[in-house]
């Protein structure tokens, strides 16, 4: 064979294959694409000024907005984080600090099976303790939101202080400070954006969640009303909504998807400025 | 494993044993010269020249050896001792060549007097046997034997003194014989110096330890 | 009083079960510069890092015999190796600064954890520790700037400035200049010698001339042995040991 025909085959062969890889590439971002082109589409129409300020609407009331339902998601991602957040960054510090623990191999081991459970299991659970005591509530939520965010702040904040380089700790070590001192103000705080990162996937994570807060809450067309009460929630509405007879909630529905969709989104872009800037 | 500043020692080495052969060929001539009166002047010259020109050598390679391996240990010990051996060389040439004009420029001292030649070939014996010994030292290491070479030494130093005390005291002797004996035998005597010089170089450069042999 | 800082007796070291520091015994000299050479693996590392009790934060590391600081054995019951690690400062062979500290807060970390509070007083330890690591003019007027920023000889002075900070009376370095271009390492070899001055320094390198230039007195290690200890000038003109000569001449192996 000689050499310029074998260079024009592997050429060919070369063209062929990226083809290859573009065209799945596509078919991969059609659903991604027609699901944001369809929810915005849908869900645009319901947006305008009511829509931010207005509580859900009664029963045949014309117009109406999800401002409790965008209320209720904030206070209950609110509450998950406190909860949550504390429980998880300790945890990961624990698991990256003190790994020569063999209690830590435990932890790992459980927090991971922690994290495959489904949320609907958590959501029950969070049922039998919690709701069965106060009832229905912001509390029985997000007892099972921050079930769900623990592992997984864990994992990654675990994560996070283990990319911190060993050099960096035993400077400070050397430095005569005491462990707990090198853990809070030199490796937790060079970790800190990758640990925000981890923080904002758990949130982007239970911010979609809808099945847990189904059963811990349930439906809830008013303002927030204390803590041992449920709020609105955006995930269920789009639940409830959507499976409603009437005309004007099925658009709320739509314009409620569009908003849970930006906010995720929106997280995800903060995250990925938060990556870029590390080191 | 062999490292490059290897090479470049066993080069300094071939110098050095060169220069060692070309100073004991110098100095049997001069021996000779003295005693039976040939003369080889320009050649001994020839000789002494070549000897300066191959220090320079030996000094000019040793600093390159420091320029690039800066050297430690036995091996810096090697170079200061080769820096210094190979001047003695020179110097031993150096009296050879002494001697040669001596003799050129007042005839030799084949016609002196038995005493006075006795003398100067018993010392001249010595100090080229030292020569031999001290270059024979050099590339066997062998240490013990500098004991003798310094025995030697301090016989010829003693040959010298007694020389002296003795020919100061005839008072009939021609003083062309007196100046050019006293003058030979002093060469020698400065030759064996040398070697006692280079015999405590080598111990420094084998062990590392400072003695003096003079 | 001795002129002795630091007096190591019968130190043995492991790493789990393999013995790195065998029997060492060692009389480190106040206000000089001791070297630690030998190939890698020759536990010299480790030997300094038993000098401020960092070795046995390596999990499945253990330590036996006395380190004497001042007459004072650092192994004791009772000693707080966080306060032997501020008397024993470290300097490592990556510049490490703080990479999301000012170059003003990597010099004030130490004394604020040490309960150094007033501004003042931390503006003139900071200044004061960053010229005698001779990079105060290259930085006074850039302390807000990340300690990353600067040059890798740069950071190992910041590096030295900080350990300063805490005012340290022993200064342990660990190769720190095997990571830098010769100009920097020739910097911060003069201002170790400057060092000396006032403190103990006892610096481990695998660079031979390194430690011919800036030590006064030199050990060489092999095998987790202290196989020679002396003034530098004897070491490198006449080594006691074989292994010692030859590993200086690079006749090793």
């Amino acid at each position: 064979m000689s050499g310029s025909s074998y260079y024009r085959l592997r050429r060919i062969k070369d063209v062929i294959v990226r083809f290859m890889v573009y065209l799945a590439l596509l078919i991969a971002l059609i659903p991604l694409f027609s699901v944001i082109f369809e929810v915005a589409r849908r869900g645009i129409i319901a947006i305008n000024l009511d829509f931010f300020v207005k509580p859900t609407p009664t029963v045949g009331e014309v117009g109406g907005g999800i401002a409790n339902a965008i209320q209720g998601t904030f206070i209950t991602i609110g509450l998950t984080c406190l909860i949550g957040v504390p429980i998880g960054v300790i945890s990961g510090i624990f698991l990256s600090e003190y790994s020569e623990s063999r209690f830590s191999t435990i932890i790992r081991f459980f927090n991971e099976v922690l994290n495959g459970i489904p949320s609907i299991v958590i959501g029950i659970f969070s049922y039998a303790l919690i709701v069965l005591a106060v009832g229905f509530s912001v509390i029985a939520a997000s007892f099972a939101l921050s079930i769900i965010m623990i592992p997984i702040v864990t994992r990654t904040t675990e994560e996070a202080l283990k990319l911190v380089p060993a050099t960096i700790r035993e400077a400070a070590i050397a430095l005569g400070m005491p462990r707990w001192k090198t853990v809070v103000y030199i490796v937790l705080r060079s970790a800190k954006k990758t640990v925000a990162t981890g923080i904002l996937l758990a949130i982007a994570r239970i911010t979609g969640e809808s099945a847990p807060i189904l059963v811990t809450m349930g439906y809830w067309r008013w303002w927030f009303a204390g803590l041992n009460r449920p709020v609105a929630n955006l995930a269920l509405n789009i639940f409830l909504f959507a499976n409603s007879p009437f005309e004007n909630w099925v658009v709320l529905a739509w314009g409620s998807a569009l908003i849970l969709i930006m906010m995720v989104l929106g997280i995800n872009i903060v995250v990925r400025i938060l990556m870029r800037e590390r080191y | 494993m062999s490292r490059i500043m290897d090479a470049e020692l066993r080069n300094l080495s071939t110098i050095i044993y060169k220069m060692g052969d070309l100073a004991y060929q110098a100095v049997s001539m001069a021996i000779y010269e003295s005693l039976y009166g040939r003369d080889s002047y320009d050649r001994i010259k020839e000789i002494s020249d070549t000897l300066i020109l191959l220090a320079d050598q030996v000094e000019d390679k040793i600093f390159e050896i420091i320029i690039r391996f800066q050297p430690v240990a036995s091996d810096l010990r090697i170079v200061k001792s080769y820096m210094k051996i190979s001047y003695d060389i020179t110097r031993l040439g150096r009296y050879a060549l002494d001697i040669s004009y001596i003799n050129k420029r007042f005839g030799g001292l084949g016609g002196s007097e038995e005493w006075i030649r006795t003398y100067i070939a018993d010392m001249s014996e010595k100090a080229l046997s030292m020569v031999k010994m001290v270059m024979e030292i050099l590339r066997s290491q062998k240490i013990e034997v500098i004991k003798s070479v310094s025995e030697m030494e301090e016989e010829i130093d003693k040959l010298y003194i007694n020389f002296l005390n003795k020919i100061i005291d005839e008072t009939n002797i021609k003083s062309r014989v007196v100046v050019s004996s006293v003058l030979v035998i002093r060469y020698f005597e400065r030759i064996a110096d040398h070697v006692a010089y280079m015999c405590e170089s080598i111990i420094y450069m084998l062990t590392g330890r400072k003695e003096f042999l003079r | 009083m001795s002129t002795y800082k630091i007096e190591v007796e019968k130190l043995n070291a492991w790493f789990g079960s393999k013995q790195v520091l065998k029997n060492i015994d060692m009389k480190v000299k106040d206000r000089a510069v001791t070297a630690i050479m030998g190939p890698s693996g020759c536990g010299k590392t480790t030997f300094i890092r038993c000098l401020n009790r960092m070795h046995e934060l390596t999990p499945g590391a253990r330590v036996s015999g006395r380190v004497l600081l001042d007459g004072i054995n650092i192994y004791d019951d009772g000693i707080d190796p966080v306060q032997i690690r501020r008397k024993v400062g470290m300097i490592f062979q990556k510049p490490n600064p703080f990479p999301m500290l000012s170059i003003y807060d990597n010099v004030a970390l130490g004394p604020k954890l040490n309960g150094v509070k007033d501004r003042k007083t931390l503006d003139l330890i900071v200044r004061r520790s960053l010229e005698l690591a001779g990079l105060w003019d290259e930085v006074k007027n850039d302390l807000d700037k990340s300690g990353v920023s600067l040059s890798g000889g740069q950071q190992q002075r910041l590096c030295i400035a900080r350990a300063l900070a805490v005012e340290p009376e022993v200064l342990l370095m660990d190769e720190p200049t095997s990571a830098l271009d010769p100009m920097s390492a020739a910097k911060i070899e003069a201002l170790i010698r400057k060092l000396a001055e006032n403190y103990t320094v006892i610096i481990v390198t695998h660079n031979i001339q390194q430690a011919a230039r800036v030590s006064d007195y030199v050990a060489f290690f092999y095998l987790g042995e202290l196989i020679e200890y002396g003034p530098t000038k004897d070491v490198f003109e006449k080594p006691r040991s074989e292994l010692t000569e030859r590993y200086i001449t690079g006749k090793f192996g």
